[in-house]
């Protein structure tokens, strides 16, 4: 048994010390929203909040986060106006829209780090692969988020 | 997506709803007016953009889709097709919602069941693919919300006592001008059930007011808060996983197993003999995987073992020699290389240039060959299943472009008739053309046959690397001929493939699309087919055919067009001038003129193609620098002619992505084989575009009225040959094989 604060809630979920912990968030507390893309931690769909920093889930260890915070795309706003999400859907950025989770998270952390990104910050942040091809209106997204 | 298995025209069963209900009661919707399309008016593949027949519309019978009216207002469209980030959940309620004069914010889309009564009228087939969905059931569903608010308005003109013809509709409310009554479709569409549905309802005439606006799309709010459901999402009660691993060497069959240590594994529930593998079924997704490591096994290699790239390369350049089934043959073109008029030597030109055959005496011919590689789909989902069984009847979650083709895959499997098995599809992340494939599903059944239990299996990234459906290798030899006036007078085009469809398409060999069918004027010309298959599964990848015969053939186009020393959008331009060509050459001069052609910057080129793709013409220009071998995309300019634009933000969408697409292909995208098994696993040796890597895009609709052709497709196609044609432009190295990569090019974007 461990204990797991996920969007500000404790869970008690019952899995091996070396289950990634995007499993044990899927199947085990049942937020499907973060999803699974390569198990490499190459793709990003899996990313989550660290205590506020974008982290692979599909490669962190369940041991590696007792104690720690986490912040899913469920928990990034209850009613879809983070002003990540907003931008979202106003630039109409989502296709399939299964990168997307991993995307917002990326481009919320980023934002709160530096309120202004130039395209030059966006491209060394935003490393999350979209098969659908995303990209300039994720880009185009930020930057409205940015206010800019 | 073809037809795989033949279909009878049987009507399908619906869950808990039957036929009857389907046209009179709108059981499972609480009550209100539900209606199913009309009897599609069949035309033939390829003849999607001939001019509509004569009104002469069948009468309604069995529902092929159905629309339904709640009390409440709430107007719902039972969608033959799913969503997989194409839009086809928005652009087929907005066809329907135009006729109707329905309110847009009150309309809901639910994914059809696996029945017959959804196959595409164009395809044949209940499957999203092809770019078929707006295609196939844009007159249809017209059809059916004309129908419908003609069925509204007659009710609402009766209960008031005065004549239809002085109601008005707007917004999902009917009007009645010099009364000033009003009431909303939801009040009378109980009534308007009892109506016999009009056989010829009047269309709207052109002037359209949902039609050519771009709504928010109606899956993009659920895709920014993780409410969006995939099928990877689904969790039944009691619910086991499986993780699967089958034979590297495609083909390969399953000798033995030894499990021992896998079922001492934390959470082992059972192991799973497939044809080709092992599926270890686990309490958890993570037992599952970690015990299947655990399990040994041996396999027969099959015929692929020992096959390499190389070998497939050998095979593909050995069809050449070979007698082709012919495609095409205008002209004499045999003759025409037998007669190659004497017209001194070609220009000075770098690269090819047309040079004296052995064969006629002086005379000018070009010669080439091209080639490209297999490719995988690389959905960002992989592969999953969900699969509960009672023995009797089965259920099955997932996304899938086939719907029938999962419930037959399932049904095979589980020993059942397929009307016992429930499909349920959806959200798809990622398609491509993959999931129109069920080889994931079998597998899930068998995992839940043998389980006793629901099984959700999930691939690794791996597996789906490794045992996908691919994009087949091919190659195109060209030759080209010049008459006296330093036009072509003469193309023969031998493509082969190295895979193909298990089934037969009518007409010239499928793998000859995109290249039998070009619009240039050449008065002899003959296109073959070779088929050499070597046994790796076909797939359709994003734009099928078009995706790589476009590279070849507007390649060598290029390559003609250097050699006789003329600018290449003029010289395709000079082939484009007869009248089955002129929406196409209205795309290659909105390319040419957005792109500024003939005006690049000191240090830039630009490389231009154009063709016919999914009953929609396409064509871009890309602007590039080369240092050395480093190409810096500056600009990528599309144009696409898709008829009607339903929803032109969308369209756009489509365009940039399907771009992305092609690139990340063009640039780097290979999959190679080893001792018949594939030598790449994951997005470290399959690698994808990134953001970083996202050139300028501008992206144009050519306005039309013609009826809607794809979008979904075409966009893959038009960046390979358009950027090879750049390099050359900027280098004088013709590209004739991809990727890129292969040829020591390095890539990166410019954005200002």
């Amino acid at each position: 048994m461990m204990k797991l604060t996920i969007n500000g809630k404790t869970h008690e979920v019952e899995a091996e010390g070396d289950t990634p912990v995007l499993w044990v968030i899927r199947d085990e507390v049942g937020l499907t929203g973060t999803k699974f893309g390569c198990g490499i931690g190459a793709c990003g769909a899996c990313t989550v909040l660290l205590e506020g920093a974008p982290t692979r889930s599909c490669v962190l260890p369940l041991s590696a986060v007792a104690g720690k915070s986490i912040t899913t795309i469920e928990g990034l706003s209850i009613d879809k106006s983070h002003p990540v999400q907003k931008a979202w859907i106003a630039e109409s950025v989502p296709q399939c829209g299964y990168c997307q989770s991993g995307m917002i998270l990326t481009a919320a952390a980023l934002l709160k780090r530096k309120p202004h990104p130039t395209d030059a910050d966006i491209d060394t942040a935003m490393t999350n692969i979209c098969r659908c091809g995303t990209y300039d209106r994720a880009r185009k997204a930020i930057h409205r988020a940015a206010g800019g | 997506m073809p037809p795989r298995i033949a279909s009878s025209r049987q009507v399908g069963r619906v869950p808990g709803v039957s036929r009857r209900d389907f046209l009179h009661g709108a059981a499972g919707f609480g009550g209100g007016l539900m209606l199913g399309i009309y009897l599609p008016i069949a035309k033939a593949v390829g003849q999607e953009n001939a001019p509509a027949a004569p009104a002469k519309v069948a009468p309604p019978r069995a529902p092929a889709a159905f629309l339904h009216i709640a009390p409440d207002d709430t107007i719902t469209l039972v969608s033959p097709s799913v969503e997989m980030g194409q839009g086809g959940h928005t652009a087929l309620p907005m066809i329907l919602m135009e006729e109707l004069d329905g309110d847009w914010h009150r309309v809901k889309v639910e994914d059809a069941p696996a029945a017959a009564v959804f196959n595409n009228p164009l395809f044949g087939v209940q499957v999203t693919a092809g770019s078929f969905s707006v295609r196939g059931w844009y007159a249809e569903l017209r059809r059916t919300g004309a129908a419908a608010r003609e069925m509204l308005i007659a009710t609402a003109a009766k209960q008031w006592g005065v004549p239809a013809a002085e109601c008005s509709a707007a917004n999902s409310v009917i009007a009645h001008a010099s009364s000033g009554r009003t009431c909303t479709y939801g009040s009378v569409a109980a009534a308007a059930a009892a109506l016999p549905v009009p056989a010829e309802p009047k269309l709207k005439s052109g002037k359209f007011a949902l039609i050519g606006t771009s709504p928010l799309r109606v899956d993009v709010a659920d895709k920014v808060d993780g409410s969006a459901r995939y099928g990877i999402d689904v969790k039944l009660p009691g619910m086991l996983y499986g993780a699967v691993k089958t034979c590297p060497t495609l083909g390969g069959k399953l000798k033995s197993f030894d499990d021992t240590k896998a079922r001492a594994a934390p959470g082992f529930h059972t192991t799973v003999a497939l044809p080709d593998g092992v599926i270890v079924v686990a309490r958890s997704y993570w037992q599952a995987k970690k015990a299947l490591a655990l399990v040994t096994v041996e396999y027969d290699l099959g015929a692929l073992a020992g096959v390499d790239s190389a070998a497939v390369s050998k095979r593909l350049h050995d069809g050449f020699n070979e007698k082709g089934i012919v495609a095409r043959d205008d002209g004499n073109v045999d003759a025409a290389f037998a007669n190659v008029a004497s017209i001194g030597p070609a220009p000075a030109s770098s690269g090819s240039s047309f040079v004296a055959d052995a064969n006629a005496a002086g005379a000018p011919t070009l010669e080439a060959v091209y080639e490209v590689p297999y490719l995988a789909h690389a959905c960002m989902e992989p592969m999953n299943c969900t699969v509960s069984t009672d023995g009797v009847t089965a259920e099955v979650w997932c996304g899938t472009q086939s719907p029938q083709v999962v419930q037959r895959a399932a049904a095979q499997v589980l020993g059942l008739a397929s009307d016992k098995i429930t499909v349920n599809t959806l959200y798809l992340g990622g398609g491509f053309g993959r999931r129109g494939e069920a080889d994931f599903v079998a597998q899930a059944a068998a995992a839940a046959k043998a389980a006793g239990k629901p099984v959700k299996l999930v691939w690794t990234r791996e597996e789906d690397i490794q045992h996908d459906f691919y994009r087949p290798a091919a190659a195109i030899k060209f030759r080209a001929a010049l008459d006296g006036e330093r036009r072509l007078k003469a193309l023969e085009c031998n493509i082969v493939t190295a895979s193909k469809p298990t089934f037969a398409f009518p007409g010239p060999p499928f793998y000859t699309e995109g290249v039998y069918n070009l619009s240039y004027a050449i008065p002899n010309l003959r296109v073959t087919g070779v088929d050499k298959n070597i046994g790796v599964r076909f797939g359709f990848w994003r734009s099928v055919n078009e995706s790589h015969n476009p590279f070849m053939l507007e390649g060598f186009m290029d390559e003609i067009a250097h050699s006789l020393g003329q600018d290449p959008y003029q010289f395709r331009r000079s082939m484009l001038l007869h009248p089955d060509a002129a929406r196409l050459l209205g795309v290659l001069d909105t390319v040419a003129e957005k792109s500024g052609w003939g005006r690049a910057k000191p240090g830039h080129a630009l490389g231009i193609a154009a063709f016919e793709a999914f009953g929609s013409y396409i064509g871009s220009v890309v602007e590039v620098s080369v240092k050395d071998q480093a190409v810096t995309v500056h600009k990528v300019v599309t144009a696409i002619d898709c008829g009607v634009a339903i929803h032109p933000d969308n369209i756009r969408a489509q365009l940039e992505g399907g771009m992305v697409y092609g690139l990340a292909a063009v640039l780097r995208g290979e999959i190679t084989l080893e001792n018949g098994a594939v030598q790449q696993s994951n997005f470290t040796d399959y690698p994808m575009l990134t953001m970083a890597e996202m050139p300028r895009t501008e992206s144009y609709i050519v306005p039309s009225t013609a009826p809607p052709g794809g979008i979904g497709e075409p966009g893959t196609g038009p960046i390979a040959p358009a950027l090879a044609n750049a390099i050359y432009a900027a280098t004088g190295t013709r590209v004739r094989s991809l990727p890129l990569s292969k040829h020591g090019f390095t890539y990166s974007v410019a954005r200002a």
